[in-house]
């Protein structure tokens, strides 16, 4: 009873009338344990500028494999990773290779033409269609049981202030690059601010949309459609405010270090912030589907505090005899390697919420890069590392394909998930359907 | 379908003479197959025919699922006779030509699409909404600070000195500012002003002083940096502000030194990082001594725009974006509400203070809306808004939210066809200045003075004076010039040791310095940008370069060095820095730069990618020999050919924009040349005779003007007829390449819009 009388107390502080009320305590934030029904999460974190295969490949293949350096710090988890050698994006047309890299990525589709001009190829533009993050969330949100608050979020670290091919991974559709939120003060505010905003917001939305609606016949055919998505995203945000009275979080409200600055010597502080951030919003369940974006591609991030000097991308230019760089290349990936650790360890050290073991083990970790190697520019081999654990995945092992493509691996990941999709992105490179990773 | 068969009779005919006329090893073309089997029924692009009733051919099948299709559906009167490798090369021809959503947007008719704000016009036209109903910024002449040098006595204080200081860099010791006036003991002085934020961003504001001290940025209230007691022995404070470029805001300096034994001497230093940039004392030409009002600039950050087209444009709205434009409203409703009376003009005991807050209510909508409000949107966006439960403030609040929130406010040209006076009054606006009208406009707009080209002329050419629509030009030269975002420079430290940060950042001033000099100049001629010798050098950048100057000069022209010259921007430094790898100059960087951004020209995919060859591999090699074997294959020389032997002209620069006569002990061969749209060659023996050929290349004036006019005007200039680029040619031309005057000419041909769209401008128009 006591509980009931909390909660209806701090809905009404966020400004709900009671009637919300059946309607929230629905949501499964707000309710326990649902045994029958466990979690199932995924990230995908992205790293620029390729690997250095010798430091990166293990030698073996099967279960008894060992680390290279980059991937020295996983040696907690061996048993829970597992290492995807082989696996290539095929996906050709416009763009250079850091642009369909990155474009093409997460969506298994090729980049539309545009003018954003690479270092080589044709220009292009955005990506013709959605990455799989967004399929698998846009899945989940379609089931009243696997429903969260905000269905994916997109966390970034120093990404460059500038929308184009190169800082974009994760599209909602053709055309349509979602930005990562690379301010932690601004991922903050998206989580757990606005309480008190809402009344505001709530008072006008009904005026905001006679606005809409009247300009919509002012408007020219051709246009319409521009203010008809604008609508659509303002009735979403009317949907949102009813539902993210569940900013019930279930754990303290998280305080973050003042003062932090989008700067290339930060990056350490950010990287750990927008982390612990990243493992709030889970152990909440505002969110199963998150991506994690380092820099971009083509990233220039001067990693002074390991002791590189000179910008990642630069660097990744340099040839395969150029040992000094390539040992300060794997140096690079060694520290993008910790940090999964990190992220990887907070979720170990967390037990999952309502459930059995640790959150870890109800969470695909996937670590994977825009190219396979910086000086080549190659999309074969492009780096996948998972780490956690997912239904039909059997973790521990280092594994070889011949220059599969990538699409199938993508296919593999919304199975994890639940969503037994058969093609995703360019039919012509699903092949024979998902990644057996069993 | 009686008639079917005589046709597929008709097309087998063709098909015969079609293979018997080519070679046998030669298949046919998708294209070619689609002409004869196809094309019949479903239309020469795809479009579909009226006998047939097909739809048009478009869909997002891949070429593998078409091939599929084809080979058992295709064509309906013969299914079988277009199977394998014709199947699969007609089910690429289709998709690449109209059928795939890439092939549909790439062959889009330009026109005038509906625009929200960008973001820079969006937090533009927050600062002068708000700007509107407070004290106007004063410009004033950017010389220093006012200096108020206050001499303290048994408690007492008289200002003893008035004067204007250039920079805030003091170092008193034990002694006094002014002996003769003030004691060393005790002192106080404060620097009042303004300062201007060149571009866009966070700026870092850095004072060192171990006196008491407190710094207001912005904010006259609430001081950025608060130092006035001390505690610790900390010399250096720090804080950032978000500023919008091409503004002057408020600034106070106070420092105080005490009585205290332990404070014996006084020195105070006020320096900033600006965006990009590195950390320096605050520079006089950024300081005025006119201490004018705040600016609100909104905090909320918003996605980057669509710059897919090659210039920042508000064609398309995400979901990222509407959040923004929500947090925004909410942050501009608690910033009004919170200073409400002080705005409408009223006092918090007035008696007729809700009418005077609700009419202000009614102002802010029309000044954001840009134009007066009917009766039934004054019932909509104030008076509904007042009568809803909660107090008065709640009432502004939800006026405001909903006004910023309002398609009216977020979108350009909203009102489609009715074409009037407040129409053109905005499009001059975001045009010059990326903003709202000023007053001047909307009084222009509402006694019709805004219906002819004259009337845009003169507005026009009225507007430019004003430091948004410098702002303006700036930024579009030096996104012309690639240098936007101010990309860092750094050298190999073994081959250039004395290139540092510091000399990057001046080469980074002394561009701005150049630019400012040529677009700003009376004659602003476009020419000049190519021809001027106008290396600004300060006594750190006179020693890299070989310039003859004291040490701690500041910025200005002097001699170059016997047998240098860097004539123009193209080849300044900063650029022939940038455009280099960290150890080697890098003539086809330069050359991909003249080629595609100052001539305009497209370039063809590489056909491989390669990585460039290390200098070290061939050490006996000259760059321009080494660029030349490396691109020596046919497969390269196609583009390489072109792009080549413009970047070779620079050659005279190495990879810091030193001049140079020899490379590894060889003179330097900076000879090169160019083909132009039309097949003809031009040769250049040296760089002043490449920069020559640019100056007055038709190519080159038409490239520039069509990136400003999408700078301005944010739409396809396609989309505004033929005629246009023509007339803006001759009227380039008529004014002596005055870039300013182009900027007007950009207006007039696009802010009275219905006119524009459905005529090209007509003799008279040209002879204006």
């Amino acid at each position: 009873m006591a509980l009931h009388v909390s909660r209806r107390t701090f809905l009404k502080d966020l400004g709900l009338g009671s009637a919300a009320l059946p309607f929230l305590l629905n949501l499964s934030s707000l309710s326990h344990a649902n045994p029958g029904n466990p979690k199932q999460r995924l990230i995908i974190v992205f790293s620029p500028n390729g690997v250095v295969p010798p430091a990166f490949w293990p030698d073996e293949v099967g279960s008894d494999f060992k680390l290279k350096r980059s991937l020295a710090p996983l040696e907690p988890f061996r048993s829970r990773t597992m290492i995807l050698n082989g696996v290539a994006d095929k996906v050709r047309g416009d763009g250079d290779n850091h642009m369909r890299g990155i474009g093409c990525l997460l969506t298994g589709i090729e980049l539309f033409p545009g003018n954003i001009q690479g270092g080589s190829h044709t220009p292009a533009g955005w990506s013709s269609g959605h990455s799989i993050d967004q399929e698998i969330k846009n899945f989940l949100q379609s089931q009243p049981e696997s429903r969260t608050r905000f269905g994916s979020l997109e966390y970034g670290v120093m990404v460059p202030e500038r929308a184009d091919t190169w800082t974009r991974m994760v599209y909602a559709g053709p055309n349509k690059p979602i930005s990562p939120i690379d301010d932690p003060y601004q991922m903050f505010s998206k989580l757990y601010g606005r309480v008190k905003d809402r009344e505001s917001l709530q008072s006008i939305l009904d005026d905001v949309q006679e606005d809409l609606r009247k300009v919509e016949q002012v408007v020219g055919a051709a246009d319409r459609r521009l203010i008809e998505e604008h609508a659509t995203f303002v009735r979403e945000m009317e949907q949102e405010l009813k539902t993210s009275a569940s900013a019930d979080v279930g754990h303290p409200v998280p305080e973050l270090e003042p003062g932090l600055k989008h700067e290339n010597d930060q990056m350490p502080k950010l990287t750990r912030t927008q982390i612990d951030l990243l493992v709030q919003s889970l152990v909440a369940d505002f969110t199963r589907v998150a991506t994690f974006q380092f820099t971009n591609s083509v990233g220039q991030a001067k990693m002074r505090w390991i002791g590189v000097d000179q910008n990642h991308h630069e660097l990744s230019h340099e040839p395969d005899s150029n040992e000094e760089a390539q040992e300060q290349l794997t140096k690079i990936n060694l520290w993008f390697c910790e940090q999964l650790a990190y992220l990887a360890q907070r979720l170990a050290d967390t037990p999952e919420p309502g459930g059995e073991g640790s959150m870890l083990d109800h969470t695909l970790i996937v670590w994977t890069n825009e190219l396979g190697k910086g000086n080549s520019h190659t999309l074969d081999d492009i780096p996948f590392v998972l780490v956690g654990g997912a239904p039909g995945f059997k973790m521990g092992q280092s594994l070889k394909f011949p220059q599969v493509p990538h699409n199938r691996l993508l296919l593999s990941l919304a199975h994890s998930m639940g969503h037994h999709l058969d093609r995703f992105g360019n039919v012509d490179y699903c092949g024979d359907g998902p990644l057996s990773l069993g | 379908m009686g008639h079917r068969p005589v046709i597929a009779f008709v097309l087998l005919g063709f098909l015969m003479a079609g293979t018997r006329a080519r070679a046998a090893d030669d298949p046919p073309t998708g294209e070619q197959i689609y002409t004869r089997l196809c094309a019949n029924c479903h239309g020469a692009t795809g479009q579909g025919t009226n006998e047939t009733q097909n739809h048009p051919l478009i869909g997002d099948k891949s070429i593998g699922q078409l091939t599929k299709l084809i080979e058992k559906t295709m064509p309906e009167d013969n299914v079988g006779s277009c199977v394998g490798d014709d199947a699969a090369s007609v089910a690429a021809f289709i998709h690449e030509s109209f059928y795939s959503p890439t092939a549909r947007a790439r062959n889009e008719v330009a026109r005038v699409e509906l625009a929200r704000l960008t973001v820079s016009q969006y937090r533009n036209a927050v600062a002068d909404l708000i700007g509107h109903f407070r004290q106007p910024q004063g410009p004033g002449v950017r010389i220093g600070l006012r200096g108020q040098y206050t001499r303290v006595e048994e408690k007492e204080r008289h200002r003893v000195i008035d004067r204007t200081d250039p920079v805030i860099d003091f170092d008193f010791g034990e002694g006094s500012p002014a002996a003769e006036a003030i004691s060393p003991e005790e002192f106080s002085i404060q620097w009042q002003g303004s300062v201007f934020a060149p571009e866009t961003g966070d700026y870092e504001f850095v004072v060192k002083t171990k006196n008491g001290m407190r710094l207001w940025v912005n904010d006259n209230r609430t001081p950025l940096i608060d130092a006035d007691v001390r505690s610790g022995v900390d010399p250096e404070y720090r804080a950032s502000r978000f500023l919008l470029g091409g503004r002057t805001y408020p600034l106070r300096l106070e420092m105080r030194k005490s009585k205290n034994a332990k404070e014996k001497t006084a020195a105070i230093t006020l320096g900033w990082k600006i965006p990009g940039g590195i950390q320096e004392v605050i520079p006089q030409r950024y300081l005025s001594p006119v201490h004018g009002g705040e600016t609100f600039v909104v905090a909320t950050p918003f996605p980057p725009d669509d710059r897919s087209v090659g210039y920042e444009r508000g064609t398309n709205v995400s979901k990222a974006w509407e959040q923004a434009t929500t947090s925004a409203a909410l942050e501009i409703a608690s910033f009004v509400a919170n200073r409400v009376d002080r705005l409408a003009g009223t006092s918090a005991d007035a008696p007729d203070r809700a009418e005077r807050i609700k009419a202000f209510c009614g102002r802010l909508a029309e000044q954001a809306f840009r134009r007066p409000l009917t009766h039934e949107e004054t019932a909509l966006y104030v008076t509904r808004q007042f009568e809803k439960p909660g107090d008065l403030l709640a009432a502004v609040k939800r006026v405001v939210v909903l006004v910023m929130k309002s398609a009216h406010f977020l979108y350009l040209d909203i009102e489609g066809r009715h074409d009037d006076g407040f129409a053109v009054a905005s499009r001059l606006s975001f045009g010059l200045w990326d903003s709202l009208p000023d007053n001047q406009l909307m009084e222009a707009a509402k006694a019709g003075r805004l219906a002819t080209r004259d009337d845009v002329r003169r507005e026009a050419e009225r507007m430019l004076a004003d430091p948004r629509a410098r702002a303006k030009l700036r930024e579009f030269l030096i996104q012309w010039l690639h240098a936007e975002g101010s990309p860092e420079i750094s050298k190999d430290s073994k081959k250039f040791p004395e290139f540092s940060r510091e000399i990057a950042a001046d080469l980074r001033t002394s561009l701005e310095l150049a630019l400012n000099e040529i677009a700003l100049s009376q004659s602003a001629d476009l020419r000049q940008l190519f021809l001027a010798d106008l290396f600004f050098v300060n006594g750190r950048l006179a020693k890299f370069y070989g310039f003859e100057l004291p040490e701690g000069a500041p910025f200005q022209v002097v001699r170059p060095p016997a047998g240098s010259r860097w004539p123009g921007l193209v080849s300044h430094p900063y650029l022939m820095a940038m455009l280099a790898y960290s150890g080697a100059s890098s003539p086809i960087h330069r050359g991909v730069f003249l080629y595609r951004n100052v001539l305009g020209r497209s370039l063809r995919p590489p056909p491989v990618a390669v990585a460039p060859l290390a200098p070290e591999l061939e050490p006996h090699l000259t760059t321009r020999e080494r660029v030349s074997l490396q691109t020596s294959p046919e497969t390269c020389q196609t583009c390489h050919g072109q792009i080549n032997p413009l970047g070779f002209s620079l050659e005279t620069y190495d990879a810091v924009g030193r001049f140079r006569a020899t490379e590894n002990d060889r003179a330097i061969d900076a000879s090169g040349f160019y083909v132009d749209r039309v097949g003809a060659r031009h040769e250049f023996a040296s760089t002043t005779a490449l920069v020559e050929y640019l100056a007055q290349s038709e190519e080159v004036h038409q490239a520039f003007t069509e990136q400003l006019f999408h700078h301005l005007v944010k739409q396809p200039v396609a989309a505004f007829g033929t005629g246009l680029p023509a007339w803006l040619q001759t009227r380039l031309i008529e004014q002596n390449f005055h870039i300013q005057k182009l900027l007007v000419d950009i207006m007039v041909s696009t802010a009275l819009r219905s006119e524009s769209q459905t005529r090209a401008p007509s003799v008279s128009d040209l002879r204006h």
